[in-house]
């Protein structure tokens, strides 16, 4: 008893206790729901089964009916490029701002912190200013693109299945740029003053010092941004509420939105659970992908 | 332990103090409502009135949101806890009672002196209707017409003392008064891909001899070509399909529309905003003569059956309806009956609004009834907008629809 309890306090129980906690913690707040999920999505739920866990168990038969409705591969397609689009066009214009700030000029921090106002704003304020801003008879965007000669005809950003998904697309670039801007430039702020000190007495040009010192030495942060972008985009449900609902005809329509559709507008649970196994299978890829690019990373 | 026994102790000591004092009331029945209803509109006033009237049922309120009323509902039966009455939207109101969840008030209704089903409209009353049984009372309705604005009537040579009957004239009137110069569509509707979208068409669909069991008839092929005529042409804008009803009738009140669909919870701040003479026209029809439709919307009360007190819930119901004369005056709501004369409001436009709105409401269809109501409106409103936007025409976009539609029919 002595021994267990001092082993505790101090030796190896103590290292299983750090381990298990946190893992008990998972379990209980996201392993279970995970599986509860899983599960969900082989069954047949209605809202009045809701609240017991004896439902009927139907095999595939949500999923197969999931993959043969004409929307789903549509969806599964806006899914991947608003994710991909929102991370290149976040991470790009958020490097590009890191940089520039980098620089240090009067007031630079001061700048840098106004353009976190962007990430603390509540998304469903975001995706109602950006409602406003892409309307088509009278957006902030049209007036703008059409003052500049841009264009001659008004777009119909929210409306029109060209540009529907682009514009949440756009919303949410500018929501997520200066979270992005905030991590980069503390991965930046990491890199040794003397590397670049070094490589510039060795002759090095601009370019080769940013592809051969700042690259390499963000190669985690930015993984890490990369996943963090993921989860963040594939989260994103705010701004397609906001903007477009996910119309028209399902245009803008991506899984997490439509997940949330098929539970609590069309109450059919076991749909909106199956959505969301898929979806957890492409964040686990994800997250394998940039557990393992980050692995063997060493920081100086 | 010592902590522990201490705690014991203090928290039978609470116990044993509350007791008496809850045991004042021991002989009311507590009935628990829940509505989305907030504390200007008629549930929580109706409730405070009620309590007042000490009955030996004590009434208690809580208010729930709008997107919220059948997910909380469902949890709180599914889990048995459950309110005495609730207030649901009237296309849920199947879902609730084809399973048994609503209590049948067919015989009590029979048996009361104050609810009388004749004296309803019968859109509203059809919606708590299933197999022929009562399982809720209509608690207000409303339903969908036609704002036309009188001033551009006039200035584009229209006469503002006629406004569109037909579909033919209402798409003729809005080409004459589109004026893309001024920033004007001739008309404002909503398409949106939820459940107003659906709310805005199946009218048009029922007029033309359709419905929800036989959406891809000639008829609705038609109604569905004149919205798409309207879009196309830019008579009404392209956000149509994207903006809900009350966002699209705020661009009529600016004065960027010419004409509007939209229902009666528009007027209160139409008579703000609007600074030009308007006029309500009943919903056009495919021709002169042809059947009149329009949309019923609002919610119904309806009793649990896991009720406890299933009497003095009835009687809590009566009371709401004995107050019906007071919906519109004080809570700017139509009774969902047409037996109780609205009283004039001293707003003649309101008024001669309210006129239409009321003849409007005789021909108020409900949506169903039917248990999976939300996934055939789903199917409706995937069809207008796979036509609006041109993905599919309107036959092959509503033979789509019907085919979805006879999955869920079964």
């Amino acid at each position: 008893m002595k021994k267990i309890l001092s082993s505790v306090t101090d030796g190896k129980g103590f290292d299983i206790g750090l381990v298990l906690l946190p893992l008990a913690f998972l379990f209980v707040l996201s392993g279970l729901p995970l599986v509860y999920n899983v599960v969900m999505s082989f069954q047949e739920v209605d809202m009045f089964s809701l609240g017991s866990f004896a439902r009927p168990f139907v095999g595939f038969k949500n999923y197969v009916d999931l993959f043969s409705q004409p929307e789903t591969g549509p969806i599964l397609f806006n899914t991947a490029l608003f994710v991909s689009a929102s991370i290149v066009g976040q991470f790009v214009i958020g490097f590009g701002l890191a940089l520039f700030f980098w620089t240090n000029f009067p007031g630079a921090s001061w700048l840098r912190g106004l353009f976190l106002v962007s990430w603390v704003m509540p998304g469903l304020v975001v995706g109602a200013i950006w409602n406003w801003i892409l309307s088509g008879d009278f957006g902030v965007l049209n007036f703008f693109l059409r003052e500049m000669a841009i264009i001659n005809a008004n777009i119909f950003w929210r409306s029109d299945p060209n540009y529907s998904l682009w514009a949440v697309i756009i919303a949410n670039i500018w929501l997520g740029t200066s979270f992005n801007m905030i991590l980069l430039s503390v991965g930046l702020s990491g890199i040794p003053k003397d590397l670049y000190e070094a490589a510039e007495l060795d002759g090095a040009t601009m370019l080769q010092r940013f592809f051969t010192i700042t690259l390499p030495m963000m190669r985690s942060t930015i993984g890490a941004i990369v996943a963090l972008g993921l989860i963040f985009t594939l989260q994103q449900f705010d701004l397609f509420a906001g903007i477009t609902s996910g119309g028209p005809n399902n245009s803008s329509n991506v899984t997490q939105y439509w997940a949330w559709d098929l539970s609590f507008r069309q109450y059919d649970f076991a749909k909106g659970a199956t959505i969301s196994v898929i979806m957890i299978v492409f964040v686990m890829l994800a997250s394998v992908v940039y557990v393992r690019s980050t692995r063997h990373e060493v920081r100086g | 332990m010592g902590i522990r026994r201490r705690a014991m102790l203090g928290v039978i000591a609470l116990a044993s103090i509350s007791l008496p004092a809850l045991s004042v009331h021991a002989e009311d029945v507590t009935i628990t409502v829940w509505s989305l209803d907030r504390d200007i509109q008629p549930a929580p006033n109706l409730i405070n009135d009620f309590n007042k009237l000490d009955t030996g049922i004590k009434v208690e309120y809580r208010q729930i949101q709008f997107d919220d009323v059948v997910s909380e509902a469902m949890r709180a039966y599914s889990t048995g806890q459950a309110p005495d009455i609730i207030a649901v939207d009237n296309p849920e109101h199947a879902l609730f009672s084809s399973r048994g969840a609503f209590l049948d008030l067919t015989d009590m209704i029979a048996a009361s002196s104050v609810v009388k089903p004749e004296n309803y409209f019968p859109g509203p009353l059809a919606s708590v209707t299933w197999e022929g049984k009562l399982y809720g009372i209509p608690k207000a309705t409303n339903t969908i017409a036609l704002y036309y604005n009188k001033d551009m009537f006039k200035a584009k040579g229209l006469d503002p003392e006629k406004p569109p009957q037909t579909w033919a004239e209402l798409v003729d009137a809005a080409r004459k008064l589109t004026d893309p110069a001024a920033n004007v569509y001739g008309l404002a509707f909503s398409a949106k891909a939820n459940e107003e979208g659906t709310f805005q068409f199946l009218p048009w669909a029922q007029m033309a001899g359709g419905g929800y069991d036989n959406i891809n008839a000639e008829g609705v092929v038609k109604a569905l070509d004149i919205w798409k005529t309207i879009i196309d042409e830019k008579l009404a804008s392209p956000d149509s399909l994207t903006r809900g009803q009350w966002d699209s009738t705020g661009t009529f009140n600016s004065g960027n529309a010419a004409m509007a669909i939209s229902g009666p919870w528009e007027l209160d701040r139409m008579m703000q905003e609007a600074k030009f003479d308007w006029g309500v026209a009943l919903l056009p029809v495919p021709e002169i003569g042809a059947e009149r439709s329009s949309a019923m919307g609002d919610f119904n009360w309806a009793v649990f059956s896991s009720t406890r007190h299933p009497e003095e819930a009835f009687k809590v119901l009566e009371y709401f309806v004995s107050q019906d004369k007071r919906m519109f005056k004080d809570f700017g709501q139509l009774p969902a009956r047409s037996d109780i004369a609205i009283p004039s409001t001293g707003e003649p436009l309101k008024d001669a609004a309210l006129k239409v709105f009321l003849e409007q409401l005789k021909y108020a269809k409900p949506r169903g009834p039917h248990p999976q109501w939300p996934k055939i409106s789903k199917a409706i409103q995937d069809a207008i907008q796979a036509a609006l936007t041109g993905q599919m025409s309107s036959k092959d976009a509503l033979e789509q629809a019907a085919e979805k539609i006879k999955g869920v029919l079964g």
